[in-house]
């Protein structure tokens, strides 16, 4: 085994990531992000069989492990000039959606709600009912939401025999056909997890919650009694009542990889792709993502570079001006801002367009995007069922008639935004692998012309009460979902602060 | 109270998310009906990061006792020994763990990379990962061979990639009743690592008469040519269904192996090493020369239904 320590590349995946804040007067005026651990995956790649990315990429991340898996699988039938048949990518879709099922609202119920229970809070009109809600391992919704999830994930195991970490997506389709029992036993798991979503979640039927389309009959809502009662009702009271609509923008371009496939026509995706440059939106370019290393600890390069000229070779320098394990992707010279808002608003939800119209992109609505998303995968998950359904006899998968070397790449909206792998296969083997997550653009630290990343972006202006509990920071950072671990340092009057979930 | 502290080290989360797939007990059961107080784990706990080093301090002191420590993760251990390739305000994780575990009354490694290295540690090892108390399947990790916990075991090691979510809940509560698991020669509670996942298998009628895929999608056998390593890996996939529905190779997904050390296995994953048609490695315990006789032998009696793979799994 060769152990070269400066011959490794970075895991700038999820996983630890720090904060440096400068706060003037308790208002922010710089952040740093710091992604504080290195694994190496995409060292560990290179040269192992083609298909070895469906089993080793999963494990980058354990809540997002199924778009991990879509990704490689995209990436080879890329390379391989491979189109899967139409019922392996509504199985693949299908799959994908309930992660994003599990994830959404586990995020939402689990991570991000528990910080409104704070002691800080206690006077607040809608204090109590979030305790009797959201409080950890007490709370109605938070037990209920465990419950549900837990049973969203079963579809995956249905199909792919476990969750997280399987690797039933292969370059051609599927490892498993649909029959009667998988999408009868799917399906009673959907109308479940529906009514959960509809009775607890949004308070109202997913009918009436999709044909919302504008702001005002939103904010009407409000005041309406079951949707004020749910979840979703009570996080935007809490939420929007704290200022944070207001909030915590970051940039205003964004960037969409599209969300899940047509079954017909698996190039195109069902919710479009796109980059919004703040005033308009653009065709998906892939040759504009590039990646900047000049504040990360990797050997130094000029600029950025495309992915499959990339390169991560560390070169750990904690002292000086580079502060990171991630690297910073941008599109073109963009800083972008990847997620829920950016899936939904490119791909062209009316109501998320006109809140967005209304008051700008704070971290209450990218919030709220992720819990309007649900909706969309419900909608699209039973549009997959009753396809498949109406399709029992189709083909699952095609072996691949050749696979020869070449360069492929695989873009997928993962829950947390855009993620992409890119591949070069050479003698069978893997020559480069490279891939993009989600937060590596959101939590990206400056570019090689100084530009902070989204993250550091938005938390500049946050109000900061208590430097001992930096809530505001919390609701901020925890709204863009971060990975399951995230420290936010606070560099203030020489103290040196923790705050985490 | 059994007092419990999750930490994470080198970890992708799997186990953290597979736990909440457990049902029986739930992992909110633990915590409700089997004693368990919930110290810390890095995406439940509400409190602000500030309890997390307060507790470090106490249970480094002594005034808070420390019953259970799982990791969850590789331990990092480049640049150079130093461990700083995964730190906490600047300490090494692996020094922090070195401090829970001589503290802890149990350590649990929960999951392959806690246990021997895992994904991380795979070649060339970017990062110089090891496990708690192997390195691969080399005895001695971060912690000595000889090393024991408070209460007088090993790490005990659920591994798995990620660790079954049964095996995590019910070796929690088993600690939580003062019932110390038997270890198998890997430091696995045998409880779980006494059955091959090749038991159980909804493909075992193709596997009996020797009836294999050779590519992906089938409902066949696939031992002898996509690299299922099913009859080979303990683990209880197939005897206690994962979400309760399902297993990797139900679902016609390779076993990876992914509760053995040497997880994942230099080679390619979706291939089966042979000798003539043989596969290199067999069944655990079998004799070459007379599988080789019962596999031709059962592959002569396949009936029609099975030969012409008509059978659903």
């Amino acid at each position: 085994m060769a152990r070269i320590e400066l011959n490794m590349s970075l895991n700038r995946v999820e996983g630890d990531l720090e904060i440096g804040l400068t706060l003037d007067d308790g208002v922010v005026v710089e952040a740093r992000t710091i992604g504080t651990m290195y694994r190496g995956f995409e060292q560990i790649m290179i040269g192992r069989a083609a298909r070895d990315g469906l089993v080793i990429t999963p494990r980058v991340c354990g809540i997002c492990s199924t778009s991990h898996l879509f990704a490689a699988t995209l990436a080879l039938e890329h390379a391989w000039g491979v189109t899967p048949p139409p019922n392996a990518v509504r199985i693949r879709n299908l799959c994908l959606i309930a992660e994003g099922l599990q994830n959404d609202l586990r995020q939402t119920i689990l991570f991000f709600a528990p910080d409104f229970c704070n002691a800080r809070y206690a006077d607040e009109p809608w204090y109590a009912d979030v305790v009797a809600a959201f409080e950890p391992f007490r709370g109605a919704l938070y037990l209920e939401t465990l419950a549900a999830t837990r049973d969203a994930v079963k579809i995956i195991a249905h199909f792919g025999g476990q969750w997280p970490h399987s690797s039933y997506m292969a370059p051609g389709g599927v490892t498993l056909p649909a029959d009667l029992r998988k999408v009868f036993a799917c399906r009673a798991l959907l109308d479940q997890f529906q009514q959960f979503y509809e009775r607890r979640i949004i308070g109202l039927a997913l009918d009436a919650w999709m044909a919302l389309d504008k702001a005002e009959d939103y904010f009407a809502l409000l005041d309406a009694p079951g949707h004020g009662r749910s979840a979703l009702g009570l996080i935007s009271r809490a939420a929007r009542g704290l200022g944070l609509h207001g909030a915590a923008a970051g940039v205003g371009a964004m960037l969409s990889y599209g969300a899940w496939r047509d079954p017909e026509n698996p190039e195109a995706p069902i919710l479009r792709s796109g980059f919004y440059d703040g005033a308009g939106l653009a065709p998906l370019d892939q040759g504009q993502i590039n990646e900047h290393v000049r504040h990360s600890w990797f050997r130094p390069y000029e600029g950025g570079r495309h992915p499959w000229r990339g390169e991560t070779i560390p070169n750990y320098m904690p002292d000086g001006e580079r502060y990171s394990w991630a690297k910073a992707p941008r599109y073109g010279d963009h800083v972008v801002q990847t997620g829920p808002l950016a899936e939904l608003l490119i791909g062209g939800d009316a109501l998320i367009a006109s809140i967005y119209a209304a008051e700008g992109g704070g971290a209450w609505l990218r919030q709220f995007a992720r819990m309007r998303r649900v909706g969309h995968e419900l909608v699209h998950a039973r549009a997959m069922l009753d396809q498949l359904a109406a399709n029992l006899s189709g083909e699952h998968f095609r072996a691949p008639e050749a696979e020869p070397d070449g360069d492929g790449y695989g873009l997928t909206m993962a829950a947390r935004g855009a993620l992409g792998h890119w591949i070069r296969v050479r003698d069978g083997k893997i020559e480069k692998y490279q891939i993009v997550t989600p937060t590596a653009w959101n939590a990206s630290p400056r570019d090689s012309a100084g530009q902070p990343g989204h993250w550091e972006q938005s938390l500049v202006g946050m109000v900061v009460r208590d430097p001992d509990d930096p809530i505001e920071i919390g609701h901020v950072i925890r709204s863009h979902d971060p990975c399951l671990v995230c420290t936010v340092h606070m560099l203030d009057t020489g103290r040196k602060i923790h705050f985490g979930p | 109270m059994t007092t419990l502290f999750w930490l994470q080290t080198g970890a992708c989360g799997g186990e953290s998310l597979a736990i909440l797939s457990a049902e029986a007990p739930s992992f909110e059961g633990l915590v409700t009906s089997h004693g368990l107080e919930l110290l810390w784990h890095p995406s439940l706990s509400h409190a602000p990061m500030k309890r997390f080093d307060s507790l470090l301090e106490a249970i480094e002191s002594g005034a808070q006792t420390l019953d259970i420590i799982c990791i969850e993760g590789s331990l990092i251990t480049a640049p150079r020994g130093s461990g700083l390739f995964d730190s906490y305000q600047g300490r090494a994780r692996i020094d922090i763990v070195r401090m829970l575990a001589a503290k802890a009354g149990h350590v649990v490694a929960m999951g392959t990379c806690a246990s021997f290295g895992g994904v991380h540690a795979a070649s060339p090892n970017p990062s110089d990962c090891i496990g708690l108390q192997f390195d691969r399947e080399q005895p001695g990790g971060l912690l000595p061979p000889e090393w024991r916990a408070r209460a007088g075991l090993p790490v005990i090691n659920i591994a798995g990639c990620p660790a079954h979510p049964h095996a995590m809940t019910q070796t929690l509560a088993a600690l939580a009743a003062g019932m110390a698991p038997r270890l198998d020669a890997l430091n696995r509670p045998m409880d779980f690592f006494n059955t091959q996942v090749h038991q159980g298998c909804t493909r075992n009628e193709y596997h009996e008469y020797d009836i294999e895929d050779e590519q992906l999608g089938g409902p066949a056998c696939l031992f002898f040519n996509l690299g299922c390593q099913g009859p080979m890996t303990q683990a209880v996939c197939n005897s206690d269904l994962w979400q309760g529905v399902s297993s990797k190779t139900r679902a016609g997904v390779p076993c990876f192996g992914c509760t053995a050390p040497n997880f994942p296995r230099d080679a390619d994953l979706f291939a089966t090493a042979k000798i003539g048609d043989i596969p290199l490695r067999l069944p655990a315990g079998v004799e070459r020369a007379r599988y080789m006789a019962y596999k031709s032998l059962a592959h002569a009696a396949a009936p029609t239904r099975v030969k012409d793979k008509k059978m659903d799994v």
